[in-house]
């Protein structure tokens, strides 16, 4: 009885070096991969930022709009924010390589199903970025048309103007990611659905006397008289 | 030499059995009507009273109208208005309407002027304003005198301005100008000029055809091209300047962003030129403005415009913070804080102004969005302005012009040395 309890934990004991002798080398590479992987993903980050720097690359955000949105949402500058994404993107991609040298089974094919998502998070942060410049450009210009042609509440139209285009971006952007494809897809339809609805019966109830005369300065009954104007020139 | 291409094959035949001319008198028009008839006329009468001996030819390039003009400025005559001719012309003034092909707008009809102008050796070439109502025949005389006398490249007009005439040019483009190119020349919008025929042959081969600048932007251009190459610049006093009503006139936005574009694009094509220029040189005045100016039209709702610049200077805030240094942006909007007592001082407005020149040259977002954010701020510092000098009498009016030129002056050498960095 006392032998086979030894034996048994000669055996165990046997068993578990066996599985160090296994594992201590992958664990070791996995160290290396993943030290190696900050390493490098360290510079990437501040070549990027670098070349950044160099290219003035924040004074082209600055110029289209991207760079006051970053601030609003208290994010850092842009050159600083795309080099944190390059280091987060590679040293992840370095992590994700190194667990899959342990060889766990729950951890398999994590490597590549993270570089099939790399280009669709890519896409959907190009199409953000490109959904805030949108934005930006339109409310800028939904401002300063709506100040010179005298439209009430020039802010309100301009800010809802950006905010369309924001919600538009951010709900492509998610459904490029494809994160809970159908929940962002039916809430946004909803949403949008509803907004509209809500300013038609608005504007129909509340503002039926305005469409009649908008509708009656557009498409006048007798053409009024021309009135002088003030001439600037 | 003239490009021949711009002018058409019959048009080479008319010009050539016209041969050699002492004045060429340029008219561009599209659907002048109901004005043109005039001014051919008080270009005839100027030319029979002050030129008979002078070979001279009225030019019309005509850019497609559908009202009858080419025909109308073809059959005018002098002898049905009761115009007096003082002397009989010795010679025949002779009259060409032509349409013109290519890119619509004064630059190309400008163009083809300045082709004539070259091939039959003109010595001063007049360019007259179709739409103007108040033309005499004394303008000709005015225009064309500096040039024949050899005292002048370009002769700029110079018409006598109430306070509510024309701010555009008084608050804003006659102040920027003079500041930047250093001449102090009134009118920088030439409606009307006169240039001598080695102007009008560099104005034909210079490489701005075809760029932004033109063809929209050609009256500007030309005064600025006329002081930034080193040719003679004057100014000659004309009556009053009355404009008769275009068929469709462009509402003030679009005209706004025409002119400050033009003005923009000169100095950005003059960089060289306007970064070194220090204080303003007179431009030479030939005659006298005759009478107090006076105020025509209709009257500027100045307190509308001054409730409109404090509501929209509150509204533009974030983006006149891209534009504007912190300190600029705190005196517009004190001066738009009090509505019925708009302050906004030469200074203010000058540094304004060459802010926003910065922002545009330095691209801080997009051009058209930079000039349209200026025209509220214009607006109200001509409802201050207006406010303070509506009824004032003409000296002090021209004084407080003087001194709105000077502040731009004075604000000019800190905005050129960002210029140059940015």
């Amino acid at each position: 009885m006392t032998q086979m309890v030894a034996d048994a934990v000669r055996q165990a004991g046997v068993n578990f070096w066996d599985t160090v002798a296994m594992l201590l080398p992958r664990i070791l590479i996995t160290a290396s991969i993943v030290a190696v992987g900050w390493i490098i993903a360290w510079a990437l980050k501040w070549a990027v930022r670098w070349i950044l720097i160099w290219s003035r690359f924040n004074h082209f955000c600055e110029r289209i709009g991207v760079s006051a949105v970053l601030k609003t949402a208290d994010l850092p500058a842009p050159d600083i924010l795309v080099s944190l994404i390059v280091f987060w993107l590679v040293w992840i991609g370095f992590l994700l390589s190194g667990v899959d040298v342990l060889g766990f089974t729950a951890l398999e094919g994590m490597v590549r199903a993270f570089a099939q998502f790399v280009p669709r998070l890519l896409v959907a942060i190009v199409i953000l970025v490109a959904g805030v410049v949108c934005a930006n450009f339109a409310w800028r210009a939904t401002l300063i048309a709506a100040v010179n042609a005298r439209v009430p509440s020039p802010r309100v139209v301009s800010g809802a103007v950006r905010a369309l285009v924001l919600i538009l971006a951010g709900a492509m952007a998610l459904d490029q990611i494809a994160v809970a494809r159908t929940i962002v897809l039916t809430a946004f339809a909803i949403a949008f659905g509803a907004v509209m609805l809500g300013l038609a019966i608005a504007f129909g109830v509340g503002g039926g006397g305005i469409a009649r005369r908008i509708l009656d300065h557009w498409f006048p009954e007798h053409p009024p008289q021309e009135r002088e104007e003030f001439r600037h020139l | 030499m003239a490009d021949e291409s711009l002018l058409s094959d019959d048009l080479l035949r008319q010009l050539v059995a016209t041969g050699h001319v002492d004045i060429l008198v340029g008219v561009p028009t599209l659907n002048n009507a109901s004005t043109v008839v005039d001014v051919v006329r008080a270009a005839q009468g100027g030319l029979g009273n002050y030129f008979p001996r002078a070979r001279a030819l009225i030019f019309n390039a005509d850019s497609g109208s559908d009202d009858g003009t080419p025909t109308l400025v073809r059959d005018a005559t002098t002898d049905d208005t009761g115009t007096v001719i003082a002397s009989r012309p010795l010679r025949t003034a002779h009259r060409i309407t032509t349409p013109y092909h290519g890119l619509p707008g004064k630059g190309s009809a400008m163009r083809m002027i300045f082709a004539v102008a070259d091939l039959l050796s003109a010595d001063a070439v007049v360019v007259l304003d179709p739409n103007v109502t108040s033309m005499t025949p004394e303008w000709i005389p005015a225009l064309a005198g500096p040039i024949r006398d050899g005292r002048a490249d370009l002769v700029a007009p110079w018409y006598p301005r109430a306070a509510t005439d024309a701010p555009l040019v008084t608050q804003l483009v006659r102040p920027l100008v003079r500041a930047a190119y250093g001449w102090t020349l009134y009118e920088p919008l030439m409606g009307e000029c006169g240039c001598s025929r080695t102007f009008a042959t560099h104005c034909l081969e210079s490489p701005a055809w075809g760029t932004a600048v033109m063809p929209e932007n050609v009256d500007v251009w030309m005064a600025a091209e006329a002081m930034a190459a080193g040719f003679r610049p004057a100014q000659s006093a004309l009556g009053v300047r009355l404009v008769g009503p275009s068929r469709k006139r462009p509402a003030l936005p679009d005209v706004f962003q025409q002119v400050m574009d033009a003005v923009c694009a000169c100095l950005d094509l003059h960089e060289s030129y306007w970064l070194t220029r220090g204080q303003a040189e007179p431009v030479p005045c030939f005659g006298t403005l005759s009478g107090a100016p006076e105020s025509f039209g209709a009257r500027p709702d100045v307190a509308g415009m001054a409730d409109a610049f404090a509501r929209d200077v509150a509204a533009l805030h974030p983006v006149l913070e891209t534009i504007l240094s912190a300190a600029t942006l705190a005196g517009v909007t004190a001066a738009a804080a009090l509505p019925s007592a708009v302050e906004y001082d030469d200074d203010l407005w000058a540094t304004t102004v060459f802010e926003f020149l910065l922002a545009y040259h330095r691209g801080v977002m997009s051009r058209e969005h930079v000039m349209q954010t200026l025209l509220p701020l214009y607006l109200g510092r001509t409802a201050a302005f207006l406010m303070r000098h509506a009824s004032s009498g003409p000296a002090t009016l021209d004084a407080a012009l003087e001194s709105l030129c000077l502040a731009f002056e004075r604000a000019k050498p800190p905005a050129a040395a960002l210029w140059k960095k940015a």
